[in-house]
């Protein structure tokens, strides 16, 4: 082989996967499907339908009838069941044709694609697999204690920012980005250590704010620790402790995804914040919303950094990276079928990333950003916010 | 069937290389459990595990069990890290990188 030292590298594209991931996937907070409508949720390269049935239970259905392909999406909620707006059948949550009220008998064959439900977190869990396997509920995120308390947690604030032109493994790689937190997201992370391990990709973060830049989460008074952990292709629990200038947050975030095309996908982020002791609903609330804010901010920094990069299936790491190619091979269990999982996916694996150059590089930048923007502000003093761009 | 397909050979050989290049075998000093190690760096460990070296490790198997699947085990085990410690002071595992891998 030619020598590697002296040749130019290219970009390796690759082709992307034809199949979306097997797991469960999070269609956002239950609350909000529960008003007697249909609701139209794009997922896995189509449309699917939710709606309540009578006993408060959510029903996940393909989007489109099986009779002439009208738009259950557009349909009535009536009983149990979504009556199609073209001919009116009536579908279970089952997946079965209940009821064809101008027919004699309905079809034995009338089946649509159903999706098995969970209600976690407040939210919305489908199963979603290409190999049409039962639910797997052993491999469920865990159920957070008291989240749904408000006695003990503030209400979710919920939004969702839809991604076009990005598979949804770029939001991934996140996982074991340590360099990116500086530079994207304007922290300087501290410890930054991975765990991967059957179907759980955790990463262990310290960080402290960057006091030359605002947004994301640039501030100096601003020290975070991290624990996140995916369960499964695309839900990620993010349990935070948010040390701001000596008060300290329990913050919960919860980041998670559908993919609804091949290079495309829903980005959706919960926040909830711990109450903190003896403070008032209005204050905790404010709390809630400055770090949905912080921490949206830093959701729409990775995005423009996706909507611009190319796909790359060989990255060129350094000795400061985390372990990409690791995460990598832990994400593509999801994609292949069960029969095809290799151990060496889910084996635990542990990586520590060492951080002293980068940050002792990184602080000597930020001094000299701050000498800047001091001499900036010497010169002239009307123009206040004089920042690094 | 395959995903995210590489569409050359040299890619192949990174993963190779990022995954499986330079990991030397450490067999812990008390459950034996071997794992493949790496350091880059003093401060920098890879540990790849396998399912019989997780079976074999107890503190592992009673973490994992306490944990219950709520929340990955993070800490590593001290007896191994012991072990690995050991190793690198017996110049089994070289420190240091080889062009970033
Ligand atoms: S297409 Fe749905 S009832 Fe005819
Ligand atoms: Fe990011």
């Amino acid at each position: 082989m030619a020598d590697p030292t002296t040749q130019t590298r290219t970009l390796d594209h690759g082709s992307q996967p034809e199949r979306f991931a097997r797991g469960w996937h999070c269609l956002g907070l239950a609350s909000q499907f529960k008003d007697g409508k249909p609701h139209a949720v794009e997922a896995f390269g189509g449309k699917l339908v939710v709606w309540e049935n009578s006993k408060g239970e959510l029903g996940v259905l393909d989007g489109y009838c099986r009779h002439m392909g009208g738009d259950l999406t557009q349909g009535t909620v009536k009983g149990d069941e979504i009556g199609c707006p073209f001919h009116d059948w009536r579908w279970g949550a089952d997946g079965r044709c209940k009821q064809i009220p101008y027919a004699r008998r309905v079809p034995l064959r009338a089946r649509t694609k159903a999706y098995e439900t969970v209600i976690r977190n407040d939210s919305l869990l489908i199963w979603h697999d290409p190999e049409g396997s039962k639910a797997d509920y052993d491999i469920l995120p865990p159920e957070l204690p008291d989240i749904g308390n408000r006695e003990v947690y503030t209400d979710w604030i919920w939004n969702t920012v839809p991604i076009k032109g990005s598979h949804c493994r770029e939001l991934i790689d996140n996982v074991v980005d340590m360099a990116h937190f500086y530079y994207v997201h304007f922290a300087f992370p501290t410890d930054f250590r991975n765990v991967f391990e059957d179907h759980m990709a955790t990463q262990y973060m310290a960080s402290k704010g960057r006091p030359d830049v605002a947004g994301g989460y640039g501030d100096a008074d601003m020290f975070l620790k991290s624990e996140a952990t995916y369960y499964g292709p695309a839900y990620m629990i993010n349990w935070l402790e948010v040390d701001y200038k000596g008060f300290v947050t329990e913050v919960i975030l919860i980041n998670c995804h559908i993919p609804t095309g091949p290079d495309s996908f829903l980005l959706q982020y919960g926040i909830t914040v711990k109450k903190p002791e003896g403070l008032d609903d209005k204050t905790a609330n404010f709390i809630g919303k400055k770090y949905a804010d912080m921490f949206g901010d830093g959701f729409l920094q990775d995005v423009h950094i996706w909507q611009n990069k190319v796909p790359v299936q060989n990255p060129l790491l350094c000795e400061e990276d985390g372990p990409v190619y690791q995460l990598r091979r832990w994400y593509e269990q999801f994609y292949v079928d069960v029969a095809d999982i290799e151990p060496e996916m889910r084996a635990r694996f542990e990586f520590e990333v060492d951080t002293t150059k980068a940050n002792e590089y990184w602080h000597e930048e930020v001094a000299e950003n701050l000498r800047r923007i001091e001499a900036e502000k010497a010169e002239n003093p009307e123009s206040s916010d004089a920042g690094v761009s | 069937m395959a995903s995210f397909v590489p569409t050359s050979q040299d890619t192949v050989e990174d993963q190779r290389l990022y995954t499986q290049a330079r990991l030397v075998e450490v067999e812990c000093l008390d459950c034996l459990a071997r794992v493949g190690v790496k350091k880059n760096s003093e401060h920098q460990t890879s540990v790849q595990w396998t399912a019989e070296a997780q079976a074999q490790c107890p503190d592992l198997v009673r973490r994992k069990a306490a944990a219950d699947g709520a929340r990955l085990v993070h800490a590593r085990c001290p007896r191994l890290a012991a072990s690995i410690e050991a190793a690198v002071a017996d110049g089994r595992i070289q420190i240091g990188a080889e062009d970033g891998y």
